[in-house]
């Protein structure tokens, strides 16, 4: 970078005296007339210190030599200034890569020029663009941000700019103070990544990115010489490993707060389930293989099929079904409220992923929501007040914008209270608009009108529509075709072809023209068990919809009419799979059993991340509290536990600091020890002795007391240049052993000392 | 004995007496200079690095502030671990920033003497006695007015020595201590600088600077202290005798030595007493009607052309005089002499 810098200056006079200078080099010229000149040269060892002081002049284009040519000599060419350099620029595109897609296209060819410009200027070592020119870039990003995006504030021009900024810094690449700001655009780089993606790939690949941050940081501060690539990346490593307990510590203990300012919900595509539905829409969901939603079944597991409910439709006009109107929804609340379960409960728990909807599809005959934890605008401990529920349909005041996790309990069946008392529900629910199927009507009637009155209620009815369903030719598939002209009559006379919204809508159509209040449910059914960690996921294509009619004496009772053509599909919960590509293919193949266990692996992997890294929530740092111990915990109790582990952080630093001030080798701490011993007894032996110079000198003054110290110490001392290492025990026996002689000797010495004055003093 | 010529705080001196302020400037350079007595080997401990954050690591604290609101904003979990990873990676960067420093010795070679207005040649060792390197230990020399000059850049093996190079360029003739060096590093991050001030006990004289151009040793006039033969002048050949201790090389008669060296088994010299019978005084009044430094300067210049030319001097300042010899001994000892005659 200094190079460049000088280069560019047109300075190439003072590059000998200047050579390992840290500071900014424009100013190197006037320093050059410091008194003090000096330079580095070799150590002892003759490990050049000094960079050779020859610039390898102006060489051609390698563009011009054949590829080739560009070997590993062509890359010691380049300098050491020029590597580190083209290392950070590697750093910043692989950071950036993962926006290409998200930036406007200006955007993303700007700063790859830009990259690619200052690569070939390392390469090279050609002079930097002056400022003028890139003074005129700036601005010119800025006014096509301004112009893209209306505005310079928010996160998509707020990344754009970023971007276009940390491209245009590399051209001005030429002190360290430049680097820096090259660096911390970096880590904000690293950040808008988050924006759109904390998969654990991104985190992996974010995670890569740092380290090649903090190493090209390393090199920018290694000044002599040429140091591999490998050593920065191991100092770097190396500090980022030992603070990753830091990390975790304070991630799991800093207090989580709320968005701070507006926040920008920057609408993602949301998937899932809507609060209305026309023929045509589940199909698409049905190809959708994301993770809708996990479960875990704490006592034992789920029954057989399992049905997530989500949006009501009991209103139809022909073409839509919609959510019934308020005032038909207050009736439904009335009916909720009576509603009971049968036997004992099922708990279980829920992790959603953000939908955007306010639907939480929880099982069928949940009638209790204990918990929900990461709930919108922070966490919630208990149910939050904004959930309702309408027709066992769960819901939230508040889309579902980021994870969360339910607790609730589900009942086998529900019952609706005794019949007398509930009234049978009309309106909406028997509705149906004038002229729309006909014939499908027409079809219903008959079949009502075979049934005799005596077998008129509505299960018999019901029971009947499926029979009709299981024993003529229909179809399940996912791609009927499209219908003209009325749509479920089509379906149901003639084509037979159809999924889960044809059957559900035309069984509550069939329903309701004889007289049986129906509606369409929608949500999700059919989970996969994972193996590895026991979850039970639901993806997206297993949106599904089916119905219910109301059954006086027990309430509303729910009737799958796709169960009835392809029972596979409710029993099993397999949905309809696209077939797999090549990869997939080849694999299912040579072992069957491999991507599915692959997946599974996988999924277990994800959940384990976003359960403990995505979710992790204010209410979670409060259950870790809890389970700590603490007892109603809260923010004071947080800021306690980040304040107190981070002083016994320091504390530990500070301690560590102090433990290695004094010299902790036991082999010297061993011979100080004796020394001390010795001199305290009034001996002489002065501390730069060697072991074996101390031996000589106590025998020659002290005689024979003196000799099993001596001898301990020449045992030390044979231990301690001795080719091979000796067994710690015996070191330890050695050090054991120079210990005692010396305190033999201090007790010696003191006798000596003693026996003088105590017969002067009798004398 | 000789004024502290070229002492540091001699500048300061001159700013004349001042109020509260200055003698709280006097009273913490006399801490400072207590806290760190010039030794022969410093070796650098807790007790002498100290650590502060660098420019670069504020604008870096500042990052991690936006970071976090960012984090918090968007409710970036990832983004609270990119967070804190980076301020746990700074701040394990303090410590190996103190340790780049820590447990480093430091001595100095005794460095030769040169005349004023030349570089001084420092020959700072660092000994490392740990296992691990030190990278990037920058070294340079604090001035009187501290006007920090650039570092020289080194790392140290394990276990091994690395010898940096400074020079000084000399101002004055006397005794010099050697600056305050500044020892430090940024390793690994920048964030954090850690310095120790390192006061070698050295001390070096510095030699008057020899006067350039200066007159043939023949003074005008042909005073009694002149020369009696013009330096440069083609040397006679005297004779020749054995090579005895402390004949300069350039004094050894090569060819006649090749010649007998087997039958003598030694060198032969050339015989300067039969050459140089004719004794030369430099005296201090032969340089009258100059100012004080540059005499001495003359006397320095016609001192080293005198040992050049192979001839015997005396010296005669007044208040000393040293007995007419020759060789480089005595060459040292005449400049000493003027190094340090502070006046008669």
């Amino acid at each position: 970078m200094n190079r460049d810098g000088r280069r560019a200056g047109g300075r190439a006079a003072d590059r000998q005296t200047d050579r390992h200078t840290d500071r900014n080099t424009d100013h190197a010229a006037d320093r050059n007339t410091d008194r003090a000149t000096r330079r580095a040269t070799d150590g002892p060892a003759g490990r050049p210190v000094a960079r050779p002081p020859a610039d390898p002049p102006h060489r051609p284009l390698p563009s011009r030599t054949p590829m080739r040519a560009i070997s590993a000599a062509a890359w010691r060419d380049v300098g050491r200034d020029g590597r580190d350099t083209l290392f950070l620029l590697g750093v910043l595109a692989f950071i950036l890569a993962p926006h290409v897609s998200r930036l406007p296209l200006w955007c993303t060819g700007c700063a790859a020029l830009a990259l690619v410009w200052r690569a070939v200027l390392a390469w090279r070592q050609g002079p930097l663009p002056g400022r003028v020119l890139l003074a005129l870039l700036l601005a010119a990003a800025v006014g096509l941000t301004l112009l893209t995006h209306g505005t310079l504030l928010g996160q998509g021009p707020g990344v754009t700019l970023i971007v276009a900024l940390t491209a245009l810094k590399t051209l001005e690449l030429r002190a360290r103070r430049d680097a820096f700001v090259i660096f911390f655009l970096g880590f904000f780089l690293v950040l808008t990544q988050f924006l759109y993606s904390q998969s654990l790939p991104t985190a992996v690949g974010m995670a890569l990115a740092v380290w090649g941050l903090l190493t090209a940081l390393v090199l920018a501060h290694l000044p002599v010489g040429r140091p591999p690539l490998r050593l920065a990346a191991g100092i770097a490593g190396r500090a980022a490993l030992i603070a990753l307990p830091i990390m975790v510590v304070l991630f799991v203990l800093f207090p989580r707060i709320g968005p701070l300012w507006g926040r920008p919900d920057d609408a993602l595509a949301t998937t899932g389930l809507s609060s209305r539905m026309r023929l045509g829409e589940v199909a698409e969901l049905a190809l959708d293989d994301s993770i809708a939603m996990r479960l875990r079944f704490p006592d034992g597991p789920p029954p057989q099929a399992l049905y997530f409910r989500g949006p009501v439709l009991s209103r139809y006009d022909g073409r839509q079904w919609q959510v019934a109107s308020p005032w038909q929804q207050a009736l439904q609340a009335q009916q909720d409220a009576n509603a009971r379960g049968l036997g004992p409960g099922l708990r279980y728990e829920v992790t959603l992923e953000p939908t955007r909807l306010n639907t939480l599809p929880l099982l069928e005959a949940t009638l209790e929501v204990q918990r929900i934890d990461g709930g919108p605008g922070g966490a919630h401990v208990a149910v939050p007040s904004g959930l309702t529920t309408r027709s066992l349909w769960w819901q939230l005041d508040q889309p579902v914008s980021e994870r969360l996790r339910i607790l609730a309990r589900a009942w086998p069946a529900v019952r609706y209270g005794p019949t007398a008392e509930t009234a049978a529900p009309g309106g909406e629910l028997l509705e149906l608009p004038e002229r729309a199927h006909p014939g499908l009507r027409a079809w219903a009637l008959d079949l009502k009108r075979q049934l005799g009155l005596t077998r008129r209620d509505a299960d018999a009815l019901a029971a009947a529509v499926l029979r009709h369903i299981r024993t003529q030719p229909f179809v399940y598939t996912l791609s009927p075709g499209t219908y003209e002209g009325d749509t479920l009559d089509e379906f149901w006379l003639q084509r037979r072809l159809g999924f889960c919204e044809h059957y559900a809508a035309a069984f509550v159509v069939a329903m309701r023209a004889m007289g049986v209040p129906a509606r369409i449910v929608t949500g999700y059914q059919g989970a996969e068990r994972n193996p590895v960690d026991d979850t039970w996921v639901v993806r997206n294509r297993d949106a599904h919809a089916w119905a219910e009619y109301w059954q006086p004496g027990t309430g509303w009772q729910r009737a799958d009419p796709t169960a009835a053509v392809a029972p596979e599909r409710v029993e099993r919960g397999r949905s309809l799979r696209p077939a797999p590509g090549l990869v997939a293919g080849v694999l299912d193949a040579v072992n069957p059993g491999w991507v599915g266990s692959l997946r599974s692996y996988w999924e277990a992997v994800n959940n384990g991340w976003n359960q403990w890294v995505l979710n992790y929530s204010r209410s979670s740092q409060f259950n870790l509290l809890e389970r700590l111990g603490v007892q109603s915990p809260d923010w004071v109790h947080l800021g306690y536990a980040v304040a107190g582990l981070l002083a016994a952080t320091s504390l530990a630093g500070l301690g560590w600091a102090w433990w290695s001030r004094t010299p902790h080798d036991p082999w010297l701490l061993a011979l100080e020890r004796a020394r001390l011993r010795v001199v305290r007894a009034g001996g002489h032996w002065p501390a730069h002795w060697p072991a074996l110079t101390a031996a000589q000198a106590l025998v020659q003054r002290h005689g024979a007391a003196a000799r099993p110290l001596a001898e301990a110490l020449q045992a030390l001392d044979a231990q301690r240049y001795a080719a091979a290492v000796p067994a710690p025990s015996a070191r330890r026996a050695a050090r054991r052993r120079l210990a005692r002689a010396a305190a033999a000797l201090a007790a010696d010495l003191r006798r000596q000392r003693t026996t003088p004055r105590t017969r002067a003093r009798a004398a | 004995m000789a004024r502290p010529l070229a002492a540091p705080r001699d500048a300061a001196s001159h700013e004349g007496a001042g109020g509260p302020a200055r003698r709280l400037r006097q009273a913490w350079r006399a801490y400072w200079e207590r806290r760190h007595p010039r030794r022969e080997r410093t070796p650098l401990t807790h007790a002498n690095v100290y650590i502060l954050p660098t420019r670069a690591g504020w604008v870096f604290g500042l990052t991690l502030v936006v970071l976090l609101l960012a984090s918090i904003n968007y409710q970036l979990n990832l983004g609270h671990l990119l967070t804190f990873l980076l301020l746990g990676s700074a701040g394990v960067s303090m410590h190996m920033t103190h340790r780049n420093l820590r447990g480093l010795a430091l001595h100095l070679r005794p460095p030769r003497s040169v005349h004023a207005g030349q570089a001084l040649a420092l020959e700072a060792v660092l000994d490392n006695p740990d296992a691990r390197a030190r990278h990037g230990v920058g070294l340079r020399l604090r001035d009187a007015t501290h006007r920090l000059a650039e570092e020289t850049w080194c790392d140290v093996e394990p276990g091994g020595q690395t010898v940096v190079h400074l020079s000084l360029l000399t101002q004055r003739r006397g005794r010099l201590h050697v600056p305050t060096i500044e020892v430090s590093t940024r390793f690994p991050f920048g964030l954090f600088r850690a310095w120790a001030v390192w006061r070698p006990a050295g001390e070096v004289l510095v030699y008057p600077a020899l006067e350039q151009p200066a007159p043939p040793l023949q003074s005008p006039g042909g005073e009694p202290g002149g020369a009696a033969r013009p330096a440069g002048v083609a040397e006679d050949f005297d004779g020749v005798r054995d090579y005895r201790r402390g004949d300069p090389l350039r004094q050894i008669a090569w060819k006649k030595t090749s010649r007998t060296f087997e039958a003598l088994g030694t060198l032969v010299s050339r015989d300067r007493e039969t050459r140089s019978r004719r004794e030369l005084w430099l005296d201090w009044a032969a340089t009258a009607g100059l100012p004080t430094e540059a005499r001495l300067s003359r006397l320095a210049a016609w001192a080293v052309a005198a040992e050049r030319a192979g001839l015997t001097w005396g010296l005669r300042l007044p208040g000393t005089q040293l007995a007419p010899d020759g060789g480089d001994t005595h060459l040292a000892r005449t400049l000493e002499a003027l190094a340090l005659w502070s006046g008669a």
